[in-house]
């Protein structure tokens, strides 16, 4: 865990310790980074969200807000955002924390299939979770 | 000794405490008013925020507030005069009342009712973004929270306190002269006189600084007391009474200032 506080900037985490702002949609949470970031204008914002999260297999959550989502639909969204902060490195931080009710590393596994994103997807987790992603 | 010593030094400690929350708060002010400057700020969300605030601050309870105003303005009104009258003092009676509620009892009472109803809340809020790292999460977006969370808070504080002690005013005055002079014209120029010799240009520059003041404290003093929050959960609830009792002497302490730099 030492390694995860050393992260530099550059890194985009997706992480139970960063949660989603509460009050706000999965929608508004993701399309708030090409607003302040990039200075797109709010339907171009959230036109890119709603692109990321139909990549991602789950645009009918794009009006749900924290507490109403299950925890792997919060585990999208904040995997979506953490993907349009576009930074050289995605970290996913002890998935297990977030994604308690799915098998894990198929999941995460068929997400990254599904994104096709550019480059790969770190995974921290605890050494004696190794087991699960060797099935 | 030991009591004196321990007694001095909790003093001391109280002392500094008091100045550093202080500090923290004007300090927190002058970034608020520097972003506030800054073109960059005025983007849509922000905007968005500020909508929104304004709405839930003071639009949402227009009707409660109006209904509050109208019974207060009434028991008031209907004191002075009658105490008026048995002083044989009824060509006054309009100038008290105007004085009494327009310019000091309205503005206070509506302070405290948005402290009471919006302060305790974005000091509860602040506190559990902070305890449940939502401001860290935004950080590592770097979406800037003074500028999307805090700010629009701040501007929404300002323009609900003035535009609703602005109405509870008018609806006063409005009361006023239906008490004093009935359902007749034949008031309306000794009445319209009276209100032209109060506000004057000072009074109504003060009126609208005390307003402003009183919108910055209920908004500012549980923002800054909601980030002073530790990141434990059973501490929200002393956060939430600490700002509130903050926002109490605040409101108190412009409102005697006010008043002694008017009166005295």
């Amino acid at each position: 865990m030492a390694e995860l506080a050393a992260l530099p900037d550059d890194v985009a985490r997706v992480s139970h310790e960063l949660p989603l702002r509460a009050n706000l949609s999965a929608l508004d949470n993701i399309a708030l980074i090409p607003i302040y970031q990039r200075h797109f204008g709010v339907d171009e914002s959230n036109r890119q969200a709603l692109h990321l999260l139909e990549q991602l297999g789950h645009a009918g959550i794009a009006a749900l807000r924290d507490p109403d989502m299950t925890p792997a639909q919060r585990f999208i969204t904040k995997l979506a955002r953490a993907i349009i902060l576009r930074r050289s490195r995605l970290i996913i931080d002890r998935p297990g924390a977030m994604l308690y009710d799915v098998p894990y590393p198929a999941f995460i596994r068929e997400l990254a299939a599904r994104a096709e994103m550019a480059g790969t997807w770190e995974i921290f987790d605890f050494s004696w979770n190794q087991a699960l992603y060797q099935e | 000794m030991n009591f004196l010593a321990a007694s001095i030094e909790s003093l001391g400690a109280k002392v500094v405490g008091w100045f550093t929350v202080g500090y923290g708060m004007f300090a927190f002010l002058g970034r608020a008013g520097l972003l506030l400057l800054d073109r960059t700020t005025w983007n849509r969300p922000t905007f968005d925020v500020v909508v929104k605030q304004v709405y839930f601050t003071a639009v949402q309870i227009l009707h409660v507030f109006m209904g509050y105003t109208l019974v207060i303005s009434w028991l008031i009104i209907t004191i002075i005069l009658s105490t008026a009258r048995d002083f044989g003092l009824t060509e006054f009676a309009s100038e008290m009342t105007i004085r009494v509620l327009v310019l000091e009892l309205l503005p206070f009472l509506t302070a405290l009712f948005i402290a009471l109803r919006s302060g305790s809340a974005i000091n509860t809020e602040v506190a559990l973004m902070k305890v449940n790292n939502e401001l860290d999460a935004l950080a590592h977006c770097k979406v800037p929270p003074m500028q999307f969370e805090f700010l629009p808070r701040l501007i929404g504080g300002g323009v609900s306190v003035i535009t609703l002690a602005g109405l509870a005013g008018l609806l006063a005055l409005l009361m006023g002269y239906l008490s004093i002079y009935g359902v007749s014209a034949a008031g309306f120029e000794p009445y319209t006189r009276t209100i032209a010799k109060i506000f004057d240009f000072t009074i109504m520059a003060g009126l609208i600084a005390k307003c402003a003041l009183f919108g910055l404290a209920v908004t500012l003093i549980p923002v800054t007391a909601g980030l002073e929050t530790p990141k434990k959960l059973f501490m929200v609830p002393v956060s939430v009474l600490r700002g509130m009792m903050r926002v109490f002497f605040a409101i108190v302490a412009i409102e005697v200032v006010s008043l002694a730099l008017k009166y005295i």
